[in-house]
């Protein structure tokens, strides 16, 4: 008996204890989420709304922005993320190569970008692309480009802009879970294929790319996360427009400008929000059925 | 022809020098072992051979060629490492496969090599299983059929059985004897267990501070070892060592420290003068009743193996001595013992530690 109300006294303290974090996290999180799902089934424009049921939905499927905003996005994600993996996978082993000089100058270099302040550095993006920035200098003096290229002005290399800055931005952020990785792998495994005679492209491919698929498959999920809802360099690039003619907009930035910037629907915005939602869960879904660990019949 | 040679082989890390100069032959199909406590350099000279270690000077032949800028994969060797090293995410079958898809072997070739290496270290069942569904035994087995697949000439160990239980250990030493029987090729094996090292070799080379303190059959490193090193190192129980200093012209070691006993020694070609230290060294085993010599010492512990009876014996300021006593079963602590020897098996060692003969 003493026991019991012993046990049920740590009980009620315990739940005493993170009461507090319980209940931040439903004001701020959990009804947030609950309630723009309920807003997602509301139609109207400010306060002033009502319950619309599938209204929203079938408004995005006849929304050319919306449509174009999800094309972005996918593009980018598309694009970015694989290439980001990979040069991230080719960094993380060329700086585990214990023989490499100056390594931990590199990783700091290439690991800084994401600890950098994204205002500075959206900053000097915009300068170094802009119509006589370093880079069209630079590739005009190589001969690459006979005249400067109209980085922002054109919907294809806006594209690649943006592509470009979050690469930047991110790759050494990653670079940095595979280094992890890679640091525990048994050194004698890739002795032991050296003196097989496996070529390093092979040690590369064979061996490291399946030893990392646990930490790829994380990095893959949380990169597509962070594409998905791409917002601040979007924003920053092109002073909230998305443009040129909305070219880079991108699913966050839509979403913001339905709520802040025009006229306000919030019950609209909150529909492509959970489009998000849907997108990201499915590609995980796919991504972890990807990586499965499938054996061999026996 | 695959036999090595070794000249002047070196090996610095900056400033440090770990490999002082090791010059050896190891003949085709021999069974080396590589033997020495920690630190003394014997991975290092085998990663040397490999190749995964670059020769800082001297010369590395394998089979008569040189090799010391040869690729590892081009030595014709083969490596086993302490911690098997195999790749967790292939099968048993891959592990051992994966090295010859690289080398342009067919795929039913490779399929038949597997399946043959498979044979001889009798893996059949285990074929479709990861590295980490097998016991400690069984990824030995498959590290050592990753090697054999490629067919090397010289197959390399590396402490190979260091992470395995002791009975496992026994049980697997005469698993790579056999091995070694059917294969027929040359094994260089290094290990800091003296017990494998005598069972395994033909030659056992003995490394000490990263050079060569001997090298010969496990029988006369044990018999006649050339110096204190060696005759300590080789022989469980270890040898006892006693100082004392040559008198009566040379025919017999008066002991200070124990009670100023004289023991006869056997003539030395050398002829030490009177006066001179030495350490006299005597096996455990070399105690036997009806020597022609003997020490008066007092027991203090005894240990029944039940074949065999360890009494540890001291007399005076003087070392405790190991004896075996041929299973005295009777003996007891705190007794007095004469424990008999023939003086012919006393080894006398000078104050460098080198044997004096």
């Amino acid at each position: 008996m003493a026991q019991a109300n012993l046990s049920r006294n740590e009980r009620i303290s315990g739940w005493v204890f993170i009461a507090p974090a319980l209940v931040l996290l439903g004001v701020f999180m959990i009804y947030p989420i609950i309630w723009s799902l309920w807003m997602s089934f509301q139609v109207g424009k400010g306060m002033n709304f009502s319950f619309g049921g599938f209204t929203n939905i079938i408004r995005m499927t006849k929304d050319p922005v919306f449509i174009r905003a999800l094309t972005n996005t996918l593009i980018f994600l598309v694009v970015q993320v694989p290439i980001m993996i990979f040069l991230a996978l080719v960094f993380a082993n060329a700086l585990n190569d214990p023989s490499l000089r100056f390594r931990a100058l590199f990783r700091t270099a290439i690991f800084l970008p994401c600890v950098t302040s994204l205002i500075a550095y959206s900053t000097l993006f915009k300068s170094m692309f802009a119509g006589d920035g370093v880079i069209n200098k630079a590739l005009l003096a190589v001969h690459i480009i006979a005249e400067p290229i109209a980085w922002f002005a054109d919907p294809f290399w806006a594209k690649v802009v943006i592509i470009l800055a979050i690469t930047w931005r991110w790759t050494g952020y990653n670079m940095v879970f595979y280094l992890a990785a890679m640091q525990n792998i048994d050194r004698s495994i890739y002795e032991a294929a050296r003196i097989d005679g496996v070529p390093a492209w092979a040690r590369f491919r064979y061996l490291t790319i399946p030893m990392l698929k646990p930490v790829i498959l994380f990095t893959t999920v949380i990169s597509t996360i962070g594409t998905l809802q791409l917002f601040d360099e979007v924003y920053n690039f092109t002073a909230g427009t998305g443009g040129p003619s909305d070219s880079t907009l991108t699913l966050s930035l839509y979403i913001y400008n339905l709520t802040f910037k025009f006229m306000p629907s919030f019950g609209y915005a909150a529909t492509v929000s959970w489009v998000i939602v849907v997108i990201v869960g499915i590609l995980s879904f796919l991504q972890f059925l990807v990586a499965r660990d499938r054996r061999p019949a026996a | 022809m695959s036999g090595l040679k070794l000249r002047g082989v070196r090996k610095s890390f900056g400033a440090i020098e770990v490999i002082k100069g090791v010059d050896l032959d190891i003949e085709s199909k021999e069974f080396v072992v590589f033997v020495g406590p920690s630190g003394c350099g014997k991975s290092t000279l085998l990663r040397m051979i490999a190749g995964l270690e670059p020769i800082t000077a001297g010369d590395l032949e394998i089979g008569g060629a040189r090799m010391n800028d040869v690729d590892p994969s081009k030595r014709g060797i083969a490596m086993v490492f302490q911690t098997y090293a195999l790749y967790p995410h292939m099968t048993v079958r891959e592990n051992m496969g994966f090295a010859l898809r690289f080398a342009g072997v067919a795929k039913p070739e490779i399929a038949r090599q597997v399946d043959e290496a498979a044979r001889i270290l009798e893996l059949g069942p285990l074929m479709n299983r990861r590295p980490k569904e097998l016991s400690g035994g069984q990824r030995q087995r498959v590290a050592i059929g990753r090697a054999i697949v490629r067919h090397p000439q010289v197959f390399l160990f590396d402490e190979p059985l260091s992470n395995l239980d002791a009975e496992l250990r026994v049980h697997m030493r005469i698993e790579l004897a056999r091995l070694h029987k059917e294969l027929a090729t040359t094994i260089i094996y290094v290990t800091h267990d003296q017990v494998e090292a005598m069972t395994l070799a033909d030659k056992i080379v003995v490394l000490r501070d990263g050079s060569v303190a001997q090298v010969g059959t496990p029988l006369q490193l044990y018999d006649d070892p050339d110096n204190l090193f060696v005759a300590g190192f080789i022989g469980s129980p270890k040898m006892n060592f006693l100082s004392g200093v040559v008198a009566a012209g040379g025919s017999t070691v008066r002991l200070p420290d124990y009670g100023d006993q004289s023991i006869p020694v056997a003539a030395l070609r050398s002829r030490p003068a009177d006066g001179t230290p030495v350490t006299v060294g005597l096996r455990p085993d070399h105690f036997k009743r009806g020597g022609a010599a003997h020490l008066d010492l007092n027991v203090e512990l005894i240990e029944h193996l039940g074949s065999e009876t360890y009494a540890y014996a001291r007399f005076g300021k003087g070392e405790v001595l190991t004896i075996a006593t041929q299973n005295d079963r009777d003996l007891k602590a705190g007794a007095r013992l004469a424990a008999h020897f023939d003086p012919a098996s006393a080894l006398l060692f000078d104050a460098a530690g080198q044997r004096i003969r």
